[in-house]
């Protein structure tokens, strides 16, 4: 008996007809087969107590005849479905505006602006211009949108950038200047190094102090300058060989006037200032070695520009 | 009726599982409890139970379902009685022409065996007896009560031995 109660199985293998010839063998031979055999033989004539199934089927049929019971009490969700949508909007739109949180300076006529940003960089916007930069992760992502100009003094860090229609400035630690209005894109850079890349030239052009660039009419011109500090700051524009059309806008914002530029040629070059205080004075200023007239309009309140010849 | 779009909501699947499963059911709680009376209620209440939740229940977990029900019933309402068992005649007919004596002792070896049965812990008669009586296979008792193929295998064993026991030389 004991050697087969080592094998759990080996009985029921036996009753399943599982064993092998040898096994088989073994265990006809053994004491106990013959008693084993005789009970399997006798209990297969058993049979268990007669079941009338079909006394309960008909029974079943009764009880079954009506419908099957839906549940009484409808199950009301204590959180609806649409709750669940709701919320993951909710988290969604919370992350969006935190992912996209932005700053957003502007500047109006004759404004300038200091703005320090979160790494103790500067910036100072002059008048008419906009800035905007993402709030988070600002360390590892400086980068900021420019429209109009704007001087930057940068704290050493991860790269700094500067996007703005027309190109790309991109710097490490330095002071420079950058001008981006429509199609006129000018940086001056004053202290360290600057990248600035063109999209409309597709070109990147590193710049040491001292040094400048624009893009004109998708026409690169570079030059240098001696100035530590713009002198927007110090309330006066300075320009160097600009299109006369760029020193126009630059006085239009500092004194929100408007000129009437129909009767003059706008690609004169211009090397001269003029100053924020006194409007009089600047159009002088810029009119008389450009060889041009101006006379005032009061009633459409803007200034009508004439070449004198 | 292999389709598994088939409803149990519908009469004639319904009375299908009926007709397939009710009299493994049956015998099967009635090998545990011993109690026929009981047996054909819980195989009832297993059944209407299947009814009420036919919307829920799939045609291929029907059979799972019912046993699963029923056993459940079975845990909550115990009234254990011995099980009797009864004799195929047929087979005692076959053995006639033997000496009386011989029949003789082999009605007494049924009885004792039947006793035997009826003393078998219920998780090894209830296996011992699907496999005997209503020759399933070891991998349906097993979907049957619920427990691994190799439980089976071994309860089964074990009540072989526990039988044997019974039961000196011959």
């Amino acid at each position: 008996m004991e050697k087969f109660i080592k094998e759990d199985e080996f009985l029921a293998r036996w009753i399943a007809g599982e064993l092998s010839k040898e096994e088989l063998k073994k265990f006809e031979n053994s004491e106990d087969y013959p008693v084993l055999k005789k009970i399997n033989d006798a209990s297969q004539t058993l049979k268990a107590p007669t079941f009338n199934s079909q006394a309960l089927l008909n029974k079943l049929r009764e009880q079954t005849s009506a419908k099957p019971k839906t549940s009484k009490t409808p199950i009301i969700k204590l959180i609806p479905n649409w709750a669940y949508a709701a919320a993951v909007v909710v988290v969604a739109l919370g992350m969006f505006y935190v992912m996209n949180m932005q700053s957003h300076f502007t500047t109006g006529f004759s404004e300038q602006l200091a703005v320090v940003l979160p790494d103790n960089s500067e910036v100072k916007l002059n008048a008419n211009s906009h800035l905007y930069y993402k709030t988070l992760n600002w360390k590892s992502n400086r980068a900021l949108e420019l429209e109009g100009e704007a001087f930057f003094d940068v704290e050493k860090g991860e790269s700094f950038k500067v996007l703005t229609n027309e190109g790309i400035v991109e710097v490490l630690g330095t002071e420079f200047n950058v001008i981006s209005r429509d199609t006129y894109f000018e940086v001056q850079c004053m202290e360290g190094k600057v990248r600035v890349t063109s999209n409309s030239l597709k070109k990147a052009i590193i710049l040491l102090p001292g040094e400048a660039v624009r893009v004109i009419n998708k026409s690169l011109e570079e030059w240098n300058f001696t100035l530590n500090e713009p002198n927007w700051l110090a309330g006066e524009s300075t320009f160097y060989n600009a299109p006369i059309s760029q020193v126009l806008v630059a006085l239009e914002n500092q004194f929100q006037i408007t000129f009437d530029t129909s009767n003059i040629d706008l690609d004169k070059r211009f090397t001269g200032a003029f100053t924020h205080t006194d409007l009089s004075l600047a159009l002088r200023t810029v009119s008389a070695p450009m060889n041009l007239s101006y006379t005032v309009n009061n009633e459409k309140g803007i200034i009508v520009l004439n070449s004198k010849q | 009726m292999s389709s598994e779009t088939k409803s149990v909501c519908e009469k004639v699947t319904y009375e299908y599982l009926f007709n397939t499963h009710s009299k493994t059911l049956y015998n099967y709680i009635y090998y545990k409890c011993g109690d026929e009376q009981q047996a054909e209620d819980i195989v009832q209440d297993a059944f209407i139970k299947l009814w009420n939740n036919c919307s829920k229940v799939v045609f291929d977990k029907a059979k799972s379902f019912l046993y699963t029900v029923a056993r459940n019933i079975f845990l909550n309402e115990v009234a254990h009685k011995k099980i009797v068992l009864e004799h195929q005649n047929t087979q005692i007919n076959k053995v006639s022409n033997e000496t009386p004596q011989f029949i003789l002792e082999e009605q007494e070896f049924m009885q004792k065996l039947k006793t035997a049965i009826a003393n078998l812990p219920e998780k090894q008669r209830e296996v011992f007896l699907l496999s005997r009586i209503d020759k399933k296979k070891y991998s349906e008792i097993a979907e049957i009560t619920g427990v691994s193929l190799k439980a089976v295998e071994k309860r089964m064993s074990l009540a072989l031995v526990t039988l044997r026991k019974q039961f000196g030389k011959i």
